[in-house]
């Protein structure tokens, strides 16, 4: 599933509170940069609207002045008058269509540049407990459902309110009685209409979310294909597939049924009104009350008049997914920064200066450790604000400068959490660590991560070119490429530095990866270089290289390595041996051996008998 | 009715007629009401069910396709077969036909009626309606080009957004939050453009075709108060040939919707049917089933070779042979890419396997029924996937039924039982996703309790403790060689201590077994083996001078 496209079906839970005041106006807030197209929107929204009702009054005065009285006189004119008024209407329909989209897409791309920009800022444990497929649907799916809000929901509804208002006005000035008359019905539609909008809303919800579980299921099984002929159980996973497809099947037909009583229901109670307007009107013209284009010019107002009603119950429906995903797009948008992109209290003490100036400076003085870890305690956060299983418990260690730190120990002993510490991903709970003397949260974020290199242990590539991914690092690419040994096997290829990589660098090999991912870290000549050495195995070939390519980039560079080849533990300054969140034994790998303690056990395991 | 409740209005007994009409009127409108609640209900409550139908073929069919299938086609390119091409086939059967048969009959009865009241008057109406018909096609061709050219930006956003949070970390270590969001800007600016486009394309096609529906009305308001005027025509045929008119103005609308989806369903429909083309495996065993034969090996390789489909990788496997006694352990070894995993996966039959080249207890696997090779290998991949699902229901997945007695004790041989008692339900806690994520070491152990769970006769495990550390995988394998009951066991791993343990060892070397023997043997003989093996151990003779 790395490559090709992904689909994320993950069940959100729906929440269903009322309107939220301070969350729509939160929202329309967002409206306010565009007021000029929105007044326009509204400007449009009203004059097509006065143009659409003037419509059947002009239809009334053919019938009491041309047809009635049987006068050709003006018919023409009337007729030319309707028609200017039809494509004023329609006009004023497509700009006020246009400008609600510009203002909605305007919108949402404010609100997805708003967070992407936070989601940078967040600190990596809200991604730690976050799926990748959650973050995206509130980028997308989330952000999609306010647009609609906005371009079909909110000024679709000012437009229904504002056409149903205009009729009901028109037909009072035309005949309050006949008005009465035809509006009989309305109290019976609404009951029916808010009746079956709590079971079609109720169903519709059911339906998406067993279709989600649908989806879900699909997505495991085609993705895990293998392991299922692999166990022969194509028939067990279709069994249970048939009651995901049945659950959402028979959600899917109730919701039909449902459907199936609403529409033909609204347009029975239409041609109730309709009958009984006749019925009343008809008497009322025999009586000479009222005029017989006014009872068409009813009849016409009528049919505009229930079509909306329809459209009012579906925009609640809109209008209650939006909120409850703006609800879950503002919390992302507020949630806390990481602690590094907010200003130092020091306003700035520690301003950026240039390598070479640091250089000087601690030439003069007595230099302090490159590297300081002093009783750092440390757990990795949970979701709901309280704090997992400590990880680190007091641990202490220093490397100066130029010398390389190899940090091993068993799988869970906190060896990645500590350089993770170190790039200041998280927060310690307790202790200092301190990077040339000065402590990492002091210093700012762009020169404490500038002054290091990462090198993870899964080599990701960001999808682009070789040259791409490695100018992310910095600017020294030439030198960088030379000794990671990229630019050996790239000149091999057609395209050379400027091969595409693939989604994250699926094009290449992993040890090809790898190489990449070191020339990256290079690219910067970083003062410190940090490195979670790979564990997944390559063939003996490009071990070699990247053995080489290793040997190079570490000596004499201050490095934290978490080390898994041997090479590299051999050619290290010091080991650092970690056992259940501290640092055991301290030494080089002679001192070490001969100290026969946890690092010999170690040793022992891993590449057999001393 | 209307026309002769509006008759009766300037008729001279109209009350009486008025009354009438009106009490037909509404008659008509329950009837009319009844009539499409049923056909409504009817038709597409049938097309709900065909849709499950169709979902469910589909489903068992693709799941019994062969994994060269899944090879060539991307997860992205079957689930949208699976999802909106199966949808889309129901918007054709469901909403398609409903409104489409619904067209007919208005179209049909409407025509009928308002030609009764004038004929000239129904010409001039109709003036307009190919028009809008062919309008609507056009937009909902124009509609479909934009909507894809956005729905392509829109992946494009996507893939965006998920490398960035997948590579977040590197994102902040190297400072460029800035970058990657200019790069997001532009691809989500890209995606506001085409969407733009969708809308005006749309409010524009709305616009158009109310001005064209009336142009219609304007032409019979026209014609039709001449007609009045001078008497060939009363006023309540022509009140309620406007009524007539206004209702086949939805319909006419729509059938352009229709055409398109009918379009669209048709194409969808043609994708379905690609899958539901391409044949499954072969599952019918021969005739005659191979019998067992006493001595044979229990799993004997006799020259065989294989190359993956659309190669140009050449042959992955060159003419492989050895033979595994019942109870035997056996590694094998290779540099990535030797052809180690595509051995485990013909020996599962996962790819077709050349007949006369893989003996089970010497019967020919290509002979045997599918389901019985299967069962009598259980396999460990490189890759530990689970479901999300309990862990029982995991572990048990190899089972028909699930027997927790069993996972307990195959979880507890795969070392994973006291991390599972930890948790929240113990075994029946529910894992991924929705539940408890596991770490690469506990997905491995729990794959390994899958495998020892289903019970096959031939354990394969395939480089699948390379996240568990050392410790730990030694223990594992004492296990699993001391209560394995006969069991067969081929494994691959990278690290060299654990394959002391075994009867044998395989070297593979680009696709070739090179050397065969024991753990000594292969040293003496100082050939690929003593090479892997002195690569590993350079370091630690360096170190004993």
């Amino acid at each position: 599933m790395s490559n090709g496209t992904e689909f994320y079906f993950t069940e959100d839970r729906v929440e269903t509170r009322g309107m939220d005041v301070r969350l729509l106006r939160r929202l329309l807030s967002y409206l306010s940069p565009h007021k000029g197209l929105l007044a326009a929107a509204l400007g449009a929204l009203v004059l097509g609207t006065a143009c659409q009702l003037a419509g059947p009054y002009i239809i009334k005065l053919v019938i009491d002045r041309n047809i009635t009285p049987r006068v050709l006189d003006g018919l023409a004119g009337r007729v030319a008058l309707f028609l200017a008024a039809l494509a004023g209407g329609m006009g004023f329909l497509y700009l006020q269509m246009f400008a609600v989209s510009i203002i909605g897409q305007r919108v949402i791309l404010q609100i997805r540049a708003e967070m992407f920009g936070r989601l940078q800022r967040l600190p990596v444990s809200f991604f730690d407990r976050t799926p990748t497929g959650r973050v995206m649907t509130r980028l997308t799916s989330d952000v999609e459902a306010l647009q609609e809000l906005i371009s079909s929901g909110l000024v679709s509804t000012v437009g229904s309110v504002t056409i149903l208002v205009g009729i009901a006005a028109v037909l009072v000035w035309m005949d309050a009685r006949l008005t009465l008359v035809t509006f009989a019905v309305l109290p019976f539609l609404v009951l029916f209409v808010e009746l079956l909008k709590k079971f079609i809303r109720e169903a519709n919800r059911e339906m998406r979310r067993k279709l989600a579980r649908l989806n879900a299921f699909l997505q495991e099984h085609v993705t895990g294909v293998d392991v299922v002929k692999a166990f022969v159980q194509e028939e067990k996973s279709g069994r249970e597939f048939d009651v995901h497809n049945d659950a959402y099947s028979a959600e899917s037909i109730r919701l039909t049924n449902f459907y199936s009583v609403y529409f033909p229901g609204v347009e029975l109670f239409a041609s109730v009104a309709v009958a009984l307007l006749l019925w009343q009107g008809g008497i009322r013209v025999i009586a000479g009350a009222v005029t017989f284009g006014t009872l068409v010019a009813f009849l016409e107002y009528a049919q505009k008049f229930f079509a909306p009603i329809k459209d009012v119950s579906d925009k609640y429906n809109i209008l209650q997914s939006a909120l409850a995903s703006s609800e879950r797009i503002f919390q992302i948008l507020d949630t806390e920064v990481s602690p590094e992109y907010r200003p130092l209290p020091s306003g700035g003490k520690s301003p950026l200066r240039p390598v070479e100036e640091r250089g000087r400076e601690r030439a003069t003085q007595l230099p302090p450790p490159a590297i300081e870890f002093r009783d750092v305690w440390f757990s990795y956060p949970k979701g709901d604000g309280e704090q997992g299983e400590t990880v680190l418990r007091g641990v202490s260690f220093t490397l100066h400068e130029g010398e390389t730190g190899a940090i091993v120990g068993a799988t869970g002993a906190g060896k990645t959490t500590v350089l993770n510490l170190l790039c200041r991903f998280y927060e310690i709970s307790r202790g200092e660590i301190r990077l040339f003397g000065r402590d990492v949260r002091e210093i700012p974020r762009e020169e404490l991560r500038g002054m290091i290199s990462l090198v993870l242990q899964d080599p990701f590539l960001f999808s682009g070119t070789i040259r791409e991914n490695v100018e992310a690092g910095g600017a020294e690419l030439g030198r960088a490429l030379g000794v990671a040994g990229v630019s050996r096997f790239a000149a091999a290829w057609e395209s050379g530095l400027a091969t595409q990589v693939g989604e994250r660098g699926g094009r290449l090999s992993v040890g090809q990866r790898q190489l990449v991912s070191f020339a990256r870290a290079l690219a910067r000549d970083p003062e410190v270089l940090v490195l979670d050495e790979a564990t997944s195995s390559v063939d003996p070939v490009t071990e070699h290289e990247v053995q080489a390519a290793l040997g190079k980039i570490l000596s004499g560079r201050t490095s934290l390595v978490v080390a898994h080849r041997l090479s590299t533990i051999l050619s290290a300054d010091r080991i650092l041996v970690m056992h259940r969140g501290k640092v055991r034994e301290t030494g080089t790998h002679r001192e070490l051996l001969a100290a026969r303690g946890i690092y010999h056990r170690l040793y022992t395991l891993q590449f057999g008998t001393p | 009715m209307i026309r002769e409740a509006i008759d009766g209005i300037s008729a001279p007994d109209g009350r009486g007629r008025v009354v009438r009409a009106v009490s037909w009127m509404v008659l008509f409108a329950f009837l009319h009401g009844g009539f499409r609640y049923f056909g409504r209900r009817g038709m597409l409550v049938t097309a709900r069910r065909v849709e499950m139908r169709l979902r469910r073929d589909l489903f068992a069919h693709v799941i019994r396709l062969p994994l060269s299938f899944f090879g060539r086609t991307p997860t992205g390119d079957v689930m949208s077969r699976m999802t909106n091409d199966v949808s889309a086939v129901w918007l054709l059967l469901g909403p398609g036909v409903l409104t489409l048969v619904g067209t007919a009959i208005t179209y049909v009865l409407g025509l009928l009626f308002m030609a009764r009241i004038s004929v000239a008057l129904t010409l001039v109406a109709l003036a307009v309606a190919p028009v809008i018909v062919v309008a609507s096609r056009e937009y909902g061709k124009a509609f479909h080009r934009t909507h894809r050219k956005a729905q392509e930006s829109l992946a494009a956003m996507n893939a965006a957004i998920q490398e960035n949070v997948a590579g977040i970390r590197l994102v902040k270590a190297y400072g460029l939050e800035g970058q990657e969001e200019r790069r997001f800007r532009g691809a989500s600016r890209d995606y506001y453009r085409q969407n733009v486009s969708v809308a005006r394309t749309s409010a524009a096609f709305h616009g158009a075709i109310g001005l064209l529906a009336g142009l219609g009305v304007t032409l019979v308001l026209l014609l039709g108060g001449w007609l009045v005027i001078r008497e060939r025509l009363t006023l309540g045929g022509f009140v309620a040939f406007n009524a007539y008119l206004a209702m086949l103005s939805f319909p006419t609308m729509a059938l352009g919707w229709v055409i398109n989806l009918v379009q669209r369903g048709g194409s969808a429909m043609g994708r379905i049917n690609e899958f539901l083309g391409t044949p499954a495996e072969p599952r019918e065993p021969l005739l005659v089933p191979p019998r067992k034969v006493p001595d044979a090996p229990f799993l004997e390789v006799r020259n065989l070779s294989f190359a993956y489909e659309g190669g140009g990788r050449g042959e992955a496997l060159r003419g492989v042979s050895f033979s595994l006694r019942k109870g035997e352990i056996a590694g094998l070894v290779g540099q990535t890419g030797s052809g180690k995993s595509t051995l485990f996966s013909l020996l599962l039959r996962l790819y077709p396997v050349p007949p006369g080249t893989v003996f089970l207890e010497g019967r020919d696997a290509g002979g045997l029924p599918l389901e019985e090779v299967r069962r009598a290998v259980s396999l460990v991949g490189q890759d530990p996937f689970l479901f999300s699902d309990t862990i029982l229901a995991n572990v048990c997945f190899g089972r028909d039924l699930p027997d927790e007695q069993e996972a307990r004790r195959a979880v507890s041989m795969a070392r994973f039982l006291a991390e599972v008692e930890e948790m929240p339900d113990g075994v029946h806690t529910v894992i991924g996703e929705r539940g408890v994520s596991l770490s690469g070491g506990q997905k491995q152990r729990a794959t390994i309790a899958r495998a020892l769970c289903a019970g096959g006769e031939l354990l394969l495990l395939d480089d699948a403790l390379s996240a568990v550390d050392s410790e730990t995988e030694q223990e594992i394998f004492r296990e699993i060689l001391s209560a394995r009951g006969g069991k067969t066991v081929l494994f691959s791993t990278h690290r060299m201590a654990s394959l002391s343990r075994c009867d044998r060892i395989l070297v593979l070397v680009e696709g070739r077994i090179v050397e065969e023997g024991t753990h000594d043997e292969l040293l003496s003989r100082r050939g690929a083996y003593f090479d892997l093996y002195s690569r590993q151990m350079i370091a630690r003779e360096l170190e004993a001078t």
